[in-house]
């Protein structure tokens, strides 16, 4: 479809898929806080979510979500390149330099990207210990866990990694609304500092997880 | 008649020199010396160029006319900025009193691939008249006007027709934009004429036609940074970018063309 | 030779002569008219308009224009507003009222019947204007919104702020450019007129310049229409664009189009002053700050306080105290010279003493700082801008600067020049001004020739001649480009020692000083010797860098001061055989006692067109007879201009 090959109808679908990982993300987040409740919490919450029959569906949104995200993503970043053959030898600067996260939304994007790969091998489909509750056996997610964040290197990287989360989102909530038309000068400077405020509590509240493991769980 | 008057500049100028739109550019050094601070961006240019014809030299070539920052001809990145470091500013209205003596001032042409440097800072912008040419209008011949006061536009509405129709076509937008997105100068022009009773009959045409050309014509898009907005000598706002997506959107859902294409 | 000047007005009242004429017409069939091509240069206001306007009828259209882009010409700079005879404000406006003000203005020299066809069309200006989505000044019940300029007792400028050029540009581009989409307007940016091609006495073509590549390139037509704008610039400074220039006018010129009033050069009173060697223009301040702005100079010479703390007992408001009823909206040329009078009296302001005060405090305590940034919001950032100050604090520094000229190439009613085929629209003609153009008139004059004069006077001319078929291939385009080369070439080979600049610079001293805002018989016979020499030293001692084979602003520059160098020398001849003084002319020896313009109309109630009749070839002396047009005024009756 025509509006699907042109950069706008390409940026409204990373938009929305965007606005989507974005509720994701917090909610996954708000989960994994049950870390701080103890092992029994997080592994039955854990249980509860891959039990549940639509599990199937949601996952297969979240995949497709993000690839449409990414390819859409890539696709335009390879335009917005060829737009330019030749670089400046200086960018904007002083009044006129633009927010720097939204300079390089392609490049956390793409470490996102391969952080959430190396995140899924790690955890999903990483070493399965079990345990049991109440006579039903499930995954034990919070053993592997505590293994996997005694690693410093683990957690400077991950930290990292979310810190880019945190910059990607801080400015796509803001520019996913605004890539959907919705502005008004008032509102959007509030809807501004909220996606600050909204990568800021999502990268703060993964970063507890680790640093808590470490420092905390872990000894 | 400047404030002070009397003040006077030394520079260190590095300007990037390119004989045609096919030879190799670089970037040539210049010592510039007692500028006053009362000159403009281009008056300085004048000085540098007064000298290199006196030595025989080619000078350095730069479009520009009105020096009044509307006819949009001006067009040089100063130090990274397009139009130097003064907000809501032509490089003709851009004074001296703004730079330090000492300052080193790099100065580079508007880069994109849709502008292609014809000579030095000079720079192709046909791309933008093209864009207008697939719909900025309203279909209206000579001698087929309803009286002007016929339909009555509120006054609030008029004011922000003009604020997007200030646009000068300078295309300090796409050179300010880290992916060269026109977007800014073709939201402009949609709310403009968009806002109007009188443009209202081709407004899903007009978008659907003015991003294909955009789009054909080798430009990025819009990655909601904002750096068209702050390099724009009529600090158009951010929002046309914004009306312009939900505009396309909306042209998008109503067109009623099977093929998808407008006419 | 003989050259007959027919202005070929219409017979009948007045009121019915542009309806006769339209009635009158031959006509083109429609399915004809795309069988013939006219040729556009330019793209300003009158350019962009008939280019459009014509294209919507059906013809082939050329347009040409110097810019890379055809909304960069000048007419975009116009700050102030455009006039139209709507009567919206309900003040007695009328048709009859803007013809007799246009009139008045340009005091009596200007034809009734083109001055008339022009307040008639106005309305309709603004009916295409706003149907395009030009957005204009309105008022809180959607009307239109209109303020006073100059010369008039009534409100009937509309605007869009202070940049009502930009949008009635704009909006004229867009229109060309919807035509250039539909294929009928092929457009040629870059490209600069350097000949004009007359075959059997009809103008039929143009050579241009490709200003990227330096290729001259020959284009065929079945007529030519100028729209090349006015040629302040032979002054140097002027408030006009820096690529403003003379040359496709002067090329015409030289093939046979007589030049009419070329000495009539509007000196506007609201520009910022000089400042100072690395200056390269002026900037103006548009007329409608004088709804607002009062000006004055302080009543005692040297007198060196801050203008806020001189009070108004020793402020003198001199347009208030000479001009009672029209106070500070007293017509340009009046205006300029009473700030001129100020200063050869010692009293200027400001470091240089070239300058009076426009001052605005009394407008801010009245109706607020944010009522007048409402109206002249860009005009003041401008000024902050180029002087450094801050004109809500405190005054504004003016001084007058030639801003437009009244004369131009001569054109009949059909605005045709002297050469059958070649018309001239907008500031490029002599037509509807005068003496002096009152403010806002000249966006009017520039819409109304092109979209709604030329696309019937254009029918009229095709329809009424024989015109052979020719292509660009024929002997005078081969003549008219080797010509244009040996000029080119020449101007490369000379490799002197000063630069254009240096020239033109010297030439505007020469102009100002002696063809400004007042002149007299020894200083006119003194500047047209000095200018005769300074152009012997042009072509001896210009150097001109650079190839022809690319973009090369130092060659275009050079042709340009050539032609300039050329018409500096008319100009001042003109002024010198005009033995009165009327608008903007104001020859010092024909004054009243207060200082005013003393007109001669047994004499010199006429338009002087000035024919090229050839250098001598020992000498390089140019020639030119005067030939004279009689003004008839029937409906107004010839007065001593009087705005006290």
């Amino acid at each position: 479809m025509k509006y699907l090959m042109s950069t706008i109808g390409r940026k409204q679908l990373m938009a929305v898929t965007g606005l989507l990982w974005s509720g994701f993300v917090l909610s996954h987040m708000a989960g994994n806080f049950l870390m701080f409740v103890g092992a029994e919490a997080y592994n039955k919450y854990s249980y509860f979510l891959v039990s549940n029959p639509l599990i199937y569906l949601a996952e297969a949104a979240l995949v497709l979500t993000i690839l449409v995200h990414a390819v859409s993503g890539i696709r335009l970043a390879i335009q917005n390149r060829n737009a330019r053959p030749q670089k400046y030898s200086m960018t904007p600067s002083g009044d006129k330099a633009p927010r720097f996260q939204s300079r390089w939304m392609a490049f956390h994007g793409s470490l996102i990207l391969v952080f959430l790969v190396y995140h899924l091998i790690t955890f999903k489909f990483g070493t399965y210990y079990s345990v049991t509750y109440d006579g039903v056996e499930m995954r034990d997610i919070h053993r592997l866990l505590i293994e996997v964040f005694q690693s410093p290197a683990y957690v400077v990287g991950y930290i990292f990694c979310v810190i880019a989360v945190g910059f990607h989102l801080s400015h796509g909530f803001y520019s996913s609304f605004a890539t959907l038309g919705l502005y008004h000068p008032r509102y959007s400077a509030m809807l501004n500092k909220f996606g600050y405020f909204y990568g800021f509590i999502v990268a703060g509240g993964f970063i507890s997880q680790p640093l808590y493991v470490f420092f905390v769980a872990g000894k | 008649m400047g404030g002070t008057g009397t003040t006077t500049l030394n520079l260190k100028l590095k300007v990037w020199r390119q004989n045609n739109p096919q030879a190799e550019g670089h970037f040539e050094d210049y010592d510039v010396e007692g500028i006053s601070t009362d000159a403009s961006f281009l008056e300085m240019l004048d000085v540098v160029n007064n000298r290199l014809v006196k030595e025989g030299k080619d000078p350095i070539a730069f479009d520009h006319d009105c020096r009044e920052g509307i006819c949009g001809s001006c067009s040089m990145t100063i130090n990274g900025n397009p139009h130097g470091p003064q907000r809501g500013t032509t490089t003709c209205q851009l004074h001296m009193r703004k730079f330090k003596t000492g300052d080193s001032i790099t100065v580079e042409p508007f880069r994109a691939k849709a502008f292609p440097v014809i000579k030095d800072l000079a720079v192709n912008r046909s791309a933008f008249d093209k864009i207008i040419a697939s719909g900025g209008y309203v279909s209206v011949n000579a001698g087929n006007a309803p009286d002007a006061n016929a339909r009555p536009v509120p006054k609030d509405v008029a004011a922000n027709a003009f604020m997007a129709a200030a646009c000068i076509g300078c295309g300090a937008c796409v050179a300010a934009c880290t992916n060269s997105s026109a977007m800014l100068f073709v939201g402009a022009k949609v709310s403009h004429l968009g806002l109007l009773p009188q443009g209202d009959p081709e407004r899903e045409r007009r978008v659907l036609n003015m991003m294909q050309t955009m789009e054909d014509a080798g430009f990025g898009n819009c990655s909601n940074t904002g750096a068209c907005s702050l390099a724009c000598p009529k600090e158009i706002s951010f929002e046309r970018i914004a009306n312009l997506n939900s505009e396309f959107l909306r042209a998008t859902v109503k067109n009623r063309n099977t093929s998808g294409s407008v006419g | 030779m003989s050259m007959k000047l027919d202005s070929k007005i219409p017979g009948g009242e007045l009121e019915d002569k542009w309806s006769k004429y339209k009635f009158d017409m031959k006509l083109v069939n429609p399915a004809n008219k795309r069988k013939h091509t006219v040729i556009v240069v330019g793209t300003g206001l009158a350019g962009a308009s008939a280019s459009a306007t014509m294209a919507e009828l059906g013809y082939k259209v050329k347009t040409f224009c110097i810019h890379e882009s055809p909304r960069r010409a000048h007419s975009i700079a116009a700050q102030g507003g455009i006039n139209a005879a709507k009567n919206y404000q309900n003040d007695g406006d009328s048709v009859y009222r803007l013809f007799y003000d246009t009139v008045k203005g340009g005091d009596f020299r200007a034809r009734e019947a083109n001055v008339y066809r022009l307040a008639e069309i106005s309305p309709n200006i603004i009916d295409q204007c706003v149907a395009q989505g030009v957005p204009f000044a309105r008022e809180y019940g959607g009307t239109l919104t209109n303020r006073s300029f100059g010369g008039a007792q009534v409100s009937r400028t509309f605007y869009a702020r202070g940049q009502t050029g930009q949008q009635l540009l704009i909006g004229a581009y867009q229109s060309m450019m919807r035509q250039v989409e539909l294929k009928q307007v092929e457009l040629h940016t870059r490209r600069e007129m350097v000949e004009l091609v007359v075959i059997d006495g009809q103008a039929r073509g143009i050579v241009v310049r490709n200003l990227v590549t330096g290729e001259l390139e020959s284009h065929a037509a079945d007529a030519v229409i100028l729209a090349t704008g006015g040629y302040g610039n032979v002054f140097y400074f002027s408030t006009n664009a820096k690529l403003s220039n003379v040359t496709a006018s002067w090329r015409a010129h030289k093939k046979g189009a007589a030049f009419g009033n070329p000495c009539f050069t509007q000196i506007h009173p609201t520009c910022i002053p000089y400042s100072g060697d690395h200056q390269s223009k002026l900037t103006l301040m548009s007329e409608s700050l004088r709804n607002d702005g009062r000006c004055w100079v302080p009543k005692k010479k040297g007198d060196t306080r801050p203008p806020e703390q001189i009070p108004d007992a020793e402020r003198d408001y001199y347009l208030e105290r000479v001009y009672p009823s029209f106070g500070n909206l007293a017509p340009r040329d009046i205006a300029s010279r009473q700030a001129k009078y100020r200063v050869d009296e010692g009293l200027g302001v400001g470091p240089s003493k070239v300058a009076v005060y426009l001052d605005f405090r009394d407008s801010i305590q009245r109706v607020g700082k944010k009522g007048i940034e409402e109206k002249y919001d860009n005009l003041f950032d401008m000024y902050a801008k180029i002087t450094g100050e801050d004109p809500y604090k405190s005054p504004m520094r003016i001084y007058p600067a030639v801003h437009y000229t009244m004369g131009g190439l001569w054109v009949d009613y059909n605005l045709m020049s002297t050469i059958p085929g070649l018309h001239v629209l907008g500031e490029a003609n002599f037509s509807d001004h005068g003496a002096n153009r009152l403010g806002a008139s000249a966006l009017m004059q520039g819409l109304a020739d092109g979209y709604f004069v030329i696309p019937y006077t254009i029918g009229n001319y095709i329809a009424g001649q024989k015109i052979p078929a020719i292509d660009a291939n024929h002997d005078a385009f081969k003549a008219a480009k080797a010509s244009a080369q040996e000029r080119i070439d020449k101007l490369l080979k000379v490799k002197g020692s000063q630069t254009v600049d240096d020239f033109h610079r010297k030439l505007g001293n020469i102009m100002w000083e002696q063809v400004g805002m007042a002149r007299n018989k020894p200083g006119l016979e003194g500047a047209i010797r000095d200018i005769g020499t300074l152009r012997d030293q042009f072509w001896n001692d210009v150097r001109v860098s650079g190839e022809n084979n690319n973009l090369n602003p130092e060659l275009e520059k050079a042709a340009r001061v050539a032609d300039f160098l050329e018409l500096g020398e008319l100009m001042a001849r003109d002024a010198l055989a005009r033995d009165e003084s009327c608008g903007g002319h104001f020859r010092e020896e024909f004054q009243t006692a207060d200082n005013e313009a003393l007109r001669d109309d047994k004499n010199f109630c006429h338009v002087a067109a000035w024919e090229y009749t050839g250098e001598a070839a020992a000498t390089g002396k140019k020639n030119w007879q005067r030939h004279t047009e009689a003004l008839t005024f029937d409906r107004v009756q010839l007065a001593t201009r009087s705005y006290k």
